[in-house]
């Protein structure tokens, strides 16, 4: 079995900290995750996602604040309207949208972050290498 | 009953005198339809008015506007450019005030052959033609009905065929950013055909037309390189129906979704975890 290469982008003032929370209890969670620190998950656009995949990327997860909750109001709004359409669209062209999961973790949430990390591995885990598929 | 040539001769000829210009097609030189800017002084030119093929009038529209944007003008528009002059003005890139629409209905034959779901026009308060029913549109339900790895191949083999000539941003009049992401080396790399795969080009111009695309086809037939692309502007079009509840050029005053916050019900339509 192959060793996925996951992108996390995870907001700094919730799911980074809840990933804090998640080390510091001590969970146990997969370690394909490449965690890039973002000011918030509006912050990623589609572009950073498809680049993801293009740099070789197998999934890309993105983690912010609960909705009501985004430090900048309405940024993790962007998210929640952009993403989907992101997800269509890889369908669309013949890409598994399972390669983009997007969800919501609080700074609280450390058992949430490993569920949602694990499970997201282990899907990413069944897919081929997403470079394997382009070819 | 008379043709839509001679009536769509009769609208203009009467709307002529109270605009400076009247945008529609005329056979040029060597027999070529192209858009031209029709005036009162040389009326004239009329007698070479013609219809079909489509051609990229409302882009046309876009350049003079940018060179002259208190023309007063009229414009022949069929359902789709039409719908393409309402999103502009959505997104200030045209004053409506300023323009008279005179809508020509398309007929059968030109519906098919554009597979046009809205081949009329509905704000146009001069219309020439009849309207007539949309029609189906075989090949995109042909692509959607693929299975993945079907569809992965048949993108893969079409963007493979693209020589990035920018045709089909250049002609699109919803594409008006003076800064475009497509030309941002970050996103879209120069100097490798045929470019990697997937196609960032290709995917992201397919992101910016969201909630924008009229379906007009004008970059279809435009391309060199006859990449079907307008199909996956239509399927996430219903998509944007489906959440947004937003049709683009259907509405003068519905809202745009590219305004970045949640509106009531939307997050319940996205499929995002609860
Ligand atoms: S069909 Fe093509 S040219 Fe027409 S609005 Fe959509 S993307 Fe632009
Ligand atoms: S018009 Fe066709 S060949 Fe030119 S950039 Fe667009 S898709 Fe590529
Ligand atoms: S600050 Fe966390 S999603 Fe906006």
């Amino acid at each position: 079995m192959y060793e996925p290469k996951i992108i996390g982008f995870l907001c700094n003032w919730c799911s980074y900290r809840g990933a804090d929370t998640a080390g510091m209890a001590r969970m146990k969670y997969p370690p394909n995750v490449k965690i890039i620190r973002v000011p918030c998950s509006g912050r990623i656009s589609p572009e950073l996602v498809l680049r993801s995949f293009r740099e070789g990327a197998d999934g890309v997860i993105l983690l912010g604040c609960h909705i009501g909750d985004c430090h900048y109001a309405t940024g993790n709004h962007r998210t929640a309207k952009r993403m989907p359409v992101l997800k269509k669209l890889m369908e669309y062209t013949g890409i598994e949208p399972e390669r983009l999961y997007i969800n919501w973790v609080s700074a609280a949430e450390g058992e949430k972050f490993t569920t949602v990390i694990k499970e997201f591995t282990e899907t990413i885990s069944a897919l081929p290498p997403f470079v394997e598929t382009m070819k | 009953m008379t043709d839509r040539l001679t009536t769509l001769r009769k609208t203009i000829e009467n709307v002529l005198p109270n605009v400076e210009g009247v945008l529609a097609l005329r056979i040029g030189p060597g027999g070529i339809t192209a858009p031209h800017l029709f005036s009162k002084e040389h009326s004239e030119e009329l007698d070479k008015l013609a219809l079909w093929p489509k051609e990229p009038v409302p882009d046309t529209l876009k350049i003079i506007l940018r060179a002259h944007p208190d023309a007063k003008l009229a414009i022949v528009c069929r359902g789709c450019e039409e719908r393409g002059i309402v999103e502009m003005f959505k997104h200030s890139q045209l004053n409506l005030d300023n323009l008279t629409l005179i809508g020509l209905q398309c007929e059968q034959d030109e519906a098919e052959f554009c597979r046009c779901a809205k081949p009329f026009t509905v704000h146009s308060k001069l219309t020439v033609g009849e309207p007539i029913e949309g029609v189906p549109d075989p090949l995109t339900a042909k692509i959607e009905a693929m299975s993945q790895p079907e569809k992965q191949a048949f993108w893969k083999q079409e963007f493979e065929h693209c020589i990035k000539c920018y045709g089909c941003r250049n002609i699109c009049p919803q594409c008006f950013c003076n800064i475009c992401a497509l030309e941002d080396e970050t996103w879209v790399e120069t100097g490798r055909l045929p470019m990697p795969n997937p196609s960032m080009y290709h995917m992201v111009r397919a992101m910016h037309m969201t909630a924008k695309c009229v379906a007009c086809r004008e970059c279809e037939e435009t391309c060199p390189a006859d990449i079907p692309m307008a199909v996956h502007f239509r399927l996430i079009a219903r998509d944007v129906r489906e959440m947004f509840n937003y049709e683009p050029g259907a509405s003068m005053d519905q809202k745009p979704p590219q305004l970045l916050v949640l509106e009531e019900g939307e997050y319940e339509r996205s499929g995002l975890p609860h």
